[in-house]
């Protein structure tokens, strides 16, 4: 049974953006996240958000689900409010902290990302438990259906998230920091749905550390803070607008360096300070940012140590 | 060994005792189920112990202890949201500050009484046998609103102890079905405080739920397990104050926290045969983290 078949292409959208914003600013209480800014997200493509820790990253991601009101100027999702856009976009979130004991097993968990349809009484149907089965088939976490999410790797649980967010049924799918820290066969998997996703006429924007996974993205947000340059790739990943949003120094390479990964900061060592010419050497020949649905830069080398 | 188990219910008083708090169980254990998975055991206690001071005026003042409970409720919520948002501090704070504020008012206020030692005793402990029938008939009211609601909004209820924020983007209203969540605590401790009294009825709101939680592979199971649990709390509650001749609602809340004692151990061998068993077949894609 092909996975992909069952699930049903998402909508075709006319429009050539799926949201627009125009001099938006965001804040938390009286903290400002983002200055006021201006951007599009293009549709049926996969857009990439990139920027130091604290940029904003997650905060445009969280207006663009209608978690965060801007304080002013204007967003559109879909043609209409982020909040009303809500059932239309999946949102899979960096931290989710479900407490330790919580009797949830995987097959619950992926669906409830069918609630949006459902509402609070409706029943499932056979289309919704088909899709729940097709959003599990194709993040490879079908043998984990019973399995409580207590009982998974880090890997797998963020799998789980993923599933979670293809069962909805969406036009776009947000996704904010989908392969930090993954193991090999979880980031393989997930950016694999990733690149998927567009094919089948989604819209995908998603948080990134990785420039390699940047670079493979048709539409690229740089942020600190504000949105510093928006466009494709080649016009935003320029070794200026990268020094302008991560300081003068900040690379060693502006093609393939990994920026400020946490878990790659986690690994860093005295010795791989004294190999900093030699990982330069391998980073030069990375074949990432070559384009295709393999996965791209450091986050599928990061063994997940997250064991339940 | 029958007429052993049905001679502590031969008299009315007795069998009212039993249904008040089998009511009492039921409505407790359902709603404490959110109670524990949404991790609010320490506000369910400040908040048995905060509708003090209302049932208390209302003893004193001869009005509806469902007014005055209601209304010192509200007020906790009220104070507790005011310090947290206010002052740096956090929650766990402006709840302790409040649960003893509230639980010291509703002292003072009953020490006004002439009966004081009875009546707080009676608010605190409950009096099982002394359930009238008009109070199991509005309880078994409450509870029937308070249980339907807690299983007809399953869905915002599981979404949001799965993560308030994923909540909101599921459209699941979080901050509205918190505040169901708070009415129905409110109902459970309200409803059953003459049964159990206040101070007793965390026992039945977070024991069953709990014990259950170490065995349930499933939020629904662990519900039903709960509800079995508080019912054979509350009967074997009642059978042993009968025989040993204590306090019938303090040993029907000691008997859920002496079982959870007892499944801690069973359950985490359980979890070990369960682990050894599931190693030698690794699934695939499991992941190099497994």
């Amino acid at each position: 049974m092909s996975a992909v078949t069952d699930d049903p292409a998402c909508r075709a959208e006319p429009e050539s953006t799926v949201a627009r914003a125009e001099g938006v600013v965001l804040r938390y209480g009286h903290h400002t996240a983002l200055l006021a800014s201006s951007f599009s997200i293009p549709a049926r493509a996969v857009t990439a958000v990139i920027g130091p820790n604290g940029s904003g990253k997650s905060t445009v991601l969280n207006a663009l689900a209608g978690l965060v009101p801007p304080s002013s100027g204007t967003i559109e999702v879909l043609g209409t409010t982020p909040e009303r856009a809500r059932s239309r976009v999946s949102y899979v979130l960096q931290h989710v902290t479900v407490p330790v004991g919580t009797p949830l097993t995987v097959a619950e968990t992926v669906g409830m990302g069918r609630y949006p349809a459902l509402g609070i009484w409706r029943r499932r149907s056979a289309a919704d438990r088909q899709r729940v089965r097709s959003a599990m088939e194709r993040l490879k976490i079908t043998d984990l259906a019973r399995r409580h999410l207590t009982e998974l790797s880090g890997g797998q649980r963020q799998r789980v998230y993923v599933a979670q967010g293809i069962a909805q049924g969406h036009e776009v799918l947000l996704l904010d920091e989908p392969l930090t820290g993954l193991d090999l066969v979880s980031a393989r998997t997930i950016d694999s749905i990733i690149h998927s996703e567009r094919h089948r006429g989604c819209s995908v924007v998603l948080t990134t550390h990785d420039l390699g996974e940047a670079r493979a993205a048709d539409h690229v947000l740089l942020m600190k803070g504000r949105v510093v340059a928006s466009g494709t790739p080649a016009q935003v990943l320029t070794k200026e607008n990268l020094e302008t949003a991560y300081g003068l120094g900040a690379l060693h390479d502006a093609g393939e360096a990994f920026l400020d990964d946490p878990a790659h900061q986690r690994e860093t060592t005295p010795a791989d300070v004294d190999d900093v010419d030699a990982s330069d050497e391998r980073a030069g020949q990375s074949p990432a940012g070559e384009g295709g649905g393999q996965p791209r830069g450091h986050a599928g080398e990061d063994v997940d140590h997250s064991d339940p | 060994m029958l007429d052993w188990l049905l001679d502590p219910f031969a008299l009315g008083f007795q069998q009212r005792a039993l249904v008040g708090g089998m009511i009492a169980g039921i409505m407790a254990s359902i709603v404490g189920t959110w109670l524990v998975l949404r991790g609010m055991s320490f506000f369910g206690d400040a908040f048995v112990h905060g509708v003090v001071p209302g049932i208390a005026a209302a003893v004193l003042f001869d009005f509806s202890p469902v007014l005055g409970a209601s209304v010192a409720a509200l007020v906790m919520v009220a104070g507790i949201s005011l310090v947290h948002r206010q002052t740096a501090l956090k929650e766990d704070t402006a709840i302790g500050l409040l649960f003893v504020g509230m639980l010291a008012l509703g002292v003072v206020v009953i020490s006004r009484s002439t009966s004081y030692a009875g009546s707080l005793t009676s608010i605190l402990f409950g009096d099982a046998l002394g359930v009238t029938r008009e109070a199991l008939v509005w309880q078994t009211a409450l509870a029937v609103v308070a249980v339907a609601t807690a299983l007809l909004l399953y869905r915002p209820l599981l979404a949001l102890s799965f993560d308030r924020a994923k909540a909101e983007a599921l459209g699941m209203r979080p901050a509205l079905t918190h505040a169901v969540l708070l009415v129905l605590i409110a109902a459970s401790v309200i409803g059953s405080y003459q049964s159990v009294g206040t101070l007793l009825v965390f026992g039945l709101l977070v024991g069953p739920p709990a014990t259950a939680a170490l065995v349930a592979r499933t939020v629904p199971m662990m519900m039903g397990l709960a509800v079995v649990i508080a019912i054979i709390s509350v009967g074997a509650g009642l059978v042993i104050s009968f025989y040993a001749g204590t306090a019938a609602s303090a040993t029907m809340a000691i008997v859920p926290v002496a079982l959870f004692f007892v499944v801690l151990p069973t359950s985490r061998v359980v979890a070990r045969v369960r682990a050894a068993r599931a190693e030698p077949r690794s699934p695939a894609g499991a992941g190099v983290g497994t």
